[in-house]
């Protein structure tokens, strides 16, 4: 039972079955992350890309925080 | 078939892809403006900067690889390729993709060439 289900999803990820002109690079992304049917394969693929996405908004956060401090010491000594 | 979008092409990305994207009247265009984003390869410089941007980790730019293109172009019937089964990962995370899932759809298939009737 549970396989012939799970076919039923595999064919209704809209990763999958989505065609034509609407889909870019743009849009993609979104139209995967709001599909409730996700297919093994796009499944696997969101998960890891989703993992680095956070991971390199982690590390962004953190260069900010790096890059700011210097720039704000600067200002304030010629401000002096 | 492309009339009207903008794609932006990799470094990686060989010419007579990018020719077929222009014959079927798609444009060229820089990243940020671009509709469509094609690689062959995630790990040129290209595309690394791709997956560092904003727009990236936003979830607004998707890279798929080129091979798409001549997906369509080997297609009988040209809009039923599925863009979606061209999603081009970063290269740190496609170890562990194949390891789930076997290889991808560009690797499986050595016939994504666009082929030349004129030449014999
Ligand atoms: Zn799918």
């Amino acid at each position: 039972a549970t396989d012939s289900h799970s076919k039923m999803l595999k064919y209704r990820c809209s990763g999958c079955i989505a065609v034509g002109k609407s889909l870019n690079s743009r849009n993609f992304s979104k139209l995967l992350h709001s599909c409730p049917y996700q297919c093994d394969r796009h499944k696997v693929i969101v998960e890891a890309e989703d993992r680095y996405k956070s991971e390199l908004r982690k590390s962004l956060i953190c260069n900010k925080k790096i890059l700011l401090t210097p720039r704000r010491r600067r200002q304030l000594s010629s401000e002096s | 078939m492309f009339q009207g979008q903008r794609g932006w092409f990799c470094g990686s990305v060989g010419g007579e892809l990018r020719q077929f994207w222009v014959a079927e009247g798609g444009s060229i265009s820089d990243p940020r403006a671009a509709d469509f984003l094609f690689s062959c390869d995630a790990s040129h410089p290209d595309t690394l900067r791709i997956y560092q941007s904003l727009d990236y980790i936003e979830d607004n730019a998707t890279v798929f690889h080129a091979y798409y293109l001549s997906a369509v172009a080997n297609a009988e019937v040209k809009n039923s390729v599925a863009l979606g089964h061209f999603i081009l990962p970063p290269a740190c995370l496609q170890k562990e993709i194949r390891r789930k899932l076997g290889n991808f759809i560009w690797e499986q298939d050595q016939h994504f060439q666009i082929e030349k009737h004129d030449e014999v």
